[in-house]
């Protein structure tokens, strides 16, 4: 890998004009354990590494004044895992992180370096998903607040414009009465998933007043399985009415074959995973 | 190649390198610095045969830059034992045969030595999800978790750390 | 003689311990010498092609590289990497199809040229100047697509690409006949996984040339005089020119019996006159070193309504791969387990070695037995469902006894699978479970058992010669020099317990020096579990020779004849008058240093060459929960009940159980070599996509080690460590089968064929 330069910047700003001044080949090393692999094999080129575990201010893991929490760039995964807030208030973005079996990767990797890779598969963005994060996003001249579902725009390609890079995340407020799941099927503990849903669901008086579905690893994209989602929406939520809604769901994902598994396996289990993530997301309201 | 001196502490000793950027630690550690104990099995951070404590934190050196750990405290398996007094994960791996081709040996006992220092009376479970990320193709993990168990209980009665 | 056994049977500490927990041990990839250079081996990108020209001149130039070499700079013998052709007493079954550096490529993956440089990056840079034209061939993936009229031809000398027809020696009786017996026929095709054994230590070599002329090398291989020969060979010298140094080995399974890097690795450390090494990448490893034996096969079994069997046959088409390699001794050993599990009059079995453009399947642990024991196991269940009878009496009905011929032909000296069975049956509480209702919302249980027996080395079909000896130092310690190959197994630190036990010193007063062709003595090497029983024995001669010697200069001293005399825990006494001895320091010293007449450094030579192979036994009982919305298989728990003779050391006899049934969990579910069906390129390359079980994905398991000493082992010792990855398998299969009636053929058995095979129902 390399030759490449490389910087460690004290502030956003000198990190983001580093950013704009050398565009493409410009990297960001958070945790470092996806960059630096990929630069060894040679998956991706780096002109320049720019390391931003030393810019105070990125670990942070705290509400604002609205009560929604909010994580920076440099939050280890290990530390939001073992945030009893995060546990508390977003169950399935715990559970998400829980799961990956490598504590090493835990304590060296961050969320936001997570979901910059912009793989479909990642766990932590399904869950993110159904949470409706945001994410802050700072550029050499301004910032910027954008829902995660706009920050993804392709397989391995985001938002993210020359110059900018994503400084944390925001949780919103989970509004009363919702109940969130997140289920995944691996091929062993340490994979990727092979198709993995998160589901938000709001329940009053029996009926769903909002649905966010969330199913990764179905399409270049994490995706909102949204027309499932308007099914729900108004709806009492009976096994026959969530198996419906799995069944849309399921048709609206665009799965391929791959090393993990087949489009086939995948589009019947996002019918099986969203059936069963809504029954547990509506149990945990009842909890 | 732009090459750069640079100052590493290791194992409670002081290096000074030459060294390029692209120089991972796990390069750094066992070309550079003849300690060749920290192994390199798969080089994307996948088995966990790499790991080392950096400021007491588990970390994966095939996956990390060199100079970004500049002045900060690496400790290796080389640095465990004290003299000839073994560790007491070190002493629990041999007594309870944990040890086979002994590859992975080193990575399983400083990541069981980072999960020991953070809680001293794990569970079973919480001993095989701590190594979850440490492959072994020989021993099938029975007798490694039987050795972190063990040297916790050792710890634990006063051996020291 | 000695009543209670001291050291034989305890949980001593391994041999290398020390070394390997204090990051001390150097395995080959450790290696550094002084002036030493880099070594890479490009490879081919097309599975099958022409090389036109090599173009290295840009390689040349590059500063810092030393070394270009290609099929030109090779020596021109076509040679086969295993190592059997030099010792099988009936070698005409091999194959010698490969160069050093291939003149043509048959699989991506295959060496095309090497390169020496004074670092990696260089090393990388040159290979990437090297320029290659290739005439891209037709390629063939598949064998059954590989042995069709007009498929392209890999080997000038294998016209459909079948490299070697076997007729299974041990066939007998009529098949036919047998199958017209039977109330119930049950015929199935199975397509074994194509594992890769991933071990941790990456492939490596390392080579260099003294200043005299002799050749050092350093590597992980098995068999360090038969592979040395190999490349003697090669490069036209006498093998005493050589020195073979193997060092700690990170994991090995068998792979090693092949050589892989080290022609091409003494290659260039010739052409550059410096010490080369050679250290693959874990994607290199994948792509370039032997995977398990993989088949088609086509397996038959007839069984009355008694349960009595009265055919079997088999029909195995190798997929081979590239290169020949073991192709004949797995296929033949597959057959063997096939028809000799079980007492049958009429069995047949033939295989076709077929050539195909992927990488050569080699011989991993198991070697062939695993695959045909896998075949075989699952037949019996199936046909136990169709009569109506339980697996286990079924397999009763036919179970061999001592006396009957293992799978070998060889008669048994004793036989415990009558008696595993019902051990590990009570145990697992196997006719209550199978009894149980089996749902439990979407998951269904569901519980199965395999049989196995195996090899205690792969006498008769080869020669086995094994030498130790033993020097005892002043101070009453003693060197026990030994070829005694370490891949985990911890055979070292058994025969310094069989040692220690003989001379009646302690295991720690024993200090091995191993893994050196100068100072060792002649060894075949180790493979099919051979090392215990056969290195063992002649471990004890050259102990007994010594521990003679100790007793007749100690009854000198004492002035008594030797025959009265015991030896035990570093002391001679007087049998009849315990009170009465003397230090085994005390006579080791006053020998070497006597002032008063013959000086004598005490030492034992021995010697030891097969005449049996005693096969240890298993029955593994296998639990799993499948999830029949989603084809999950959970493995709740594996029980193994083990019969490996005399246990020398329980650590490591519950060790290689424990990691044998971890492979085989990956092997059976979870572990897929995928290779691209339109390019050949292998896409699982790293463990990022090739998923070994971690901690968290094998299952509780239970070990029980029964103990039945054979007489012909030392101690009493059989094999253990290659069969454990026999039984298994077929346990789990046979578990699946009985929770939600799928019959695996096609391994892995992942959720997504699992759930295809539930729906189609």
């Amino acid at each position: 890998m390399g030759p490449f330069e490389y910087f460690e910047p004290r502030t956003v700003g000198e990190a983001t004009k580093l950013l704009f001044i050398h565009g493409e080949k410009a990297k960001i090393m958070a945790g470092g354990i996806d960059l630096i692999p990929r630069l060894r094999k040679g998956e991706i080129k780096a002109g320049y590494v720019v390391n931003i575990q030393n810019i105070p201010g990125l670990e942070h893991i705290e509400p604002n004044q609205k009560g929604e929490i909010t994580f920076g760039a440099m939050a280890r995964l290990r530390s939001i895992e073992g945030s009893e807030t995060i546990q508390n208030k977003y169950p399935i973005l715990y559970e998400a992180i829980h799961q990956i079996t490598s504590v090493q990767t835990k304590y060296m990797g961050t969320a936001v370096g997570n979901l910059c890779v912009a793989t479909p598969a990642s766990d932590i963005a399904t869950s993110l998903f159904a949470l409706g994060a945001r994410l802050k996003i700072s550029g050499v001249k301004d910032e910027r607040a954008e829902p995660i579902e706009k920050f993804y725009v392709d397989y391995h390609l985001t938002s993210l414009k020359q110059g900018e890079m994503v400084t944390g995340v925001l949780l919103p407020n989970p509004p009363p009465g919702t109940g969130t799941a997140f289920l995944n099927l691996v091929r062993t503990h340490a994979d990727i998933a092979k198709i993995s849903v998160a589901a938000a669901i709001v329940v009053q008086n029996g009926i769903c007043r909002e649905a966010r579905l969330a199913i990764g690893a179905a399409a270049p994209t994490v995706l909102r399985a949204v027309n499932a989602e308007a099914f729900l929406m108004g709806q009492k939520v009976t096994p026959e009415v969530i198996h419906k809604a799995a069944e849309i769901a399921a048709g609206e994902t665009k799965p391929i074959t791959d090393i993990r598994s087949t489009a086939g396996y995948r589009r019947e289990m996002a019918k099986v995973l969203v059936k069963r993530a809504v029954e547990k997301a509506v149990e945990t309201v009842k909890a | 190649m732009k090459k750069e001196v640079a100052y590493f502490k290791v194992n409670g000793r002081s290096y000074e390198v030459i060294l390029t950027p692209e120089t991972t630690l796990s390069e750094l550690l066992r070309e550079h610095l003849d300690l060749t104990g920290t192994k390199r099995a798969c080089g994307v951070g996948e088995c966990g045969s790499c790991t080392v404590l950096v400021d007491g934190i588990p970390t994966l050196a095939c996956s990390t830059l060199a100079i970004a750990v500049r002045g900060k405290e690496v400790l290796t398996i080389e640095g465990l034992a004290k003299g000839t007094q073994l560790h007491p994960l070190q002493q629990a791996f041999i007594d309870s045969g944990a040890i086979q081709c002994g590859f992975c040996t080193s990575g399983m006992i400083m990541m069981a030595k980072a999960l020991l220092d953070k809680n001293p009376n794990p569970s079973r479970q919480e001993v095989k999800e701590g190594l979850g990320g440490n492959l072994c193709r020989c021993t099938g993990y029975v007798k490694i978790i039987d050795a972190v168990m063990a040297a916790a209980e050792a710890m634990g009665k006063g051996a020291d750390r | 003689m000695i009543d209670e056994l001291s050291v034989i049977g305890k949980r001593v500490s391994r041999w290398g311990a020390y070394d390997r927990v204090t990051g001390a041990a150097k395995y080959t990839v450790d290696i550094k010498l002084p002036r030493m250079l880099v070594g890479k081996v490009l490879t081919s990108p097309y599975p099958h092609a022409r090389i036109i020209k090599i173009d290295k001149s840009k390689a040349e130039k590059l500063p810092g590289v030393e070394a270009v070499i290609t099929f030109e700079d090779i020596p021109k013998k076509l040679f086969t990497p295993n190592r059997h052709d030099l010792i099988l007493y009936h070698p005409e079954n091999e194959r010698k199809d490969m160069y050093v550096i291939s003149e043509k490529a048959r699989f991506v993956g295959d060496r095309v040229a090497a390169v020496a440089a004074v670092d990696a990056a260089t090393a990388q840079k040159a290979l990437e100047l090297i320029e290659v034209k290739y005439e891209v061939l037709p390629a063939v993936l598949d064998p059954i697509e590989a042995m069709k009229p007009g498929a392209p031809r890999i080997h000038d000398f294998a016209p459909n690409n079948i490299s070697l027809h076997l007729n299974f020696p041990g066939s007998r009786g009529d098949v036919e006949k047998g199958f017209g017996e039977a109330d119930c026929v049950i015929e199935e095709t199975f397509r074994t996984s194509k594992q890769h054994i991933s071990q941790l230590e990456p492939c490596a070599c390392a080579a260099s040339f003294g200043p005299d002329g002799r050749l050092t090398i350093w590597s992980p291989g098995q068999s360090a005089f038969l592979q040395r020969r190999k490349v003697a060979e090669l490069f036209d010298m006498p093998e005493g020119m050589i020195k073979w140094i193997t060092p700690h080995v990170g994991g090995s399974f068998g792979k090693s019996g092949a050589l892989s890097v080290e022609p091409i690795c003494v290659a260039l450390t010739k052409k550059t006159g410096k010490p080369v090494k050679i250290e693959y990448s874990r994607e290199e490893d994948f792509r370039g070193t032997e995977t398990r034996q993989t088949y088609v096969a086509t397996g038959k079994i007839g069984v009355k309504k008694d349960g009595t069997i009265t055919a079997l046959q088999e029909k195995l088409i190798v997929d081979g791969g590239a290169y020949f390699s073991r192709n004949s001794t797995t296929s033949m050993a597959s057959m063997g387990g096939f028809t000799g599990l079980y007492r049958c009059p009429n069995v047949a079995a033939e295989a076709d070695c077929v050539y195909t453009n992927i990488l050569t399947t080699g011989g991993i642990r198991g070697y062939g037995n695993s695959e045909g024991t896998c075949v075989l196991e699952q037949l019996v269940d199936k046909a136990a469902k169709e009569i109506g009878m339980d697996p286990i009496q079924l397999r009763l009905r036919n179970i061999k006894k001592a006396g009957d011929p293992d799978n070998k032909g060889l008669p048994m000296e004793t036989c415990t699978l009558e008696e595993l069975i019902k051990v590990g049956a009570e145990k697992i509480g196997w006719a209550e479970k199978r009894a149980r209702k089996k749902q439990n919302g979407t998951k269904k249980y569901g519980i199965g058992m395999a049989i196995m027996m195996d090899v205690s080395g792969a006498h008769p079909s080869c020669i086995q010669h094994r030498n130790a000896y033993i020097k005892f130092n002043e101070d009453g310690s003693a060197n026990l020099v030994v070829t005694a190959y370490d891949m985990g197994q911890n055979l070292p630190g058994a025969c310094a317990q069989i040692a220690a036990e003989v001379l009646g010193i302690r295991y720690e007063d024993i200090h091995i020096l191993n893994g050196d062709t100068d100072s060792t003595m002649f060894d075949t090497g180790i493979g099919a579990s051979a090392g215990l029983y056969q290195v063992g024995q002649a471990v004890m001669k050259a102990a007994q020779e010594a521990r003679r010697q100790l007793l007749e200069r100690a009854g000198k001293r004492l002035r008594l004849a030797p025959e009265e005399l015991e030896v035990r825990d570093r002391r001679i006494y007087v049998k009849s008058d315990p009170q009465r001895g003397i230090s085994v320091a005390e006579v080791t010293r006053q020998a070497t240093y006597n002032l008063e007449g013959e000086h004598l450094n005490i030492f034992g030579k021995g010697s030891f060459s097969p005449t049996q192979s005693p096969p240890p036994f298993a029955t593994v009982f296998a639990e799993v929960e499948v999830d029949t919305e989603t084809g999950e298989v959970r493995v709740q728990k594996i029980l193994y009940v083990n019969d490996s003779g005399r246990v020398i050391n329980p650590a490591t006899v519950e060790g290689q159980i424990e990691g044998g049934i971890a492979q085989s969990v990956g092997y059976c579910l979870t572990e897929d070599y995928v290779i691209n069906r339109e390019t050949g390129v292998l896409e699982s390359d790293n463990f990022t996509t090739y998923k070994i079980p971690s901690a968290l994905d094998v299952p509780e398991t239970e070990v029980i080690l029964y103990e039945e000493p054979v007489p012909s082992g030392p101690f009493g010792a059989k094999g253990v460590g290659h069969g454990t990855t026999i039984a298994v398998n077929p346990a789990i299969a046979n578990a699946i089968y009985d929770a939600v009636g799928v019959f695996i053929t096609d391994m892995p058995a992942t959720p997504e064929k699992i759930f295809e095979a539930l729906r189609r129902r």
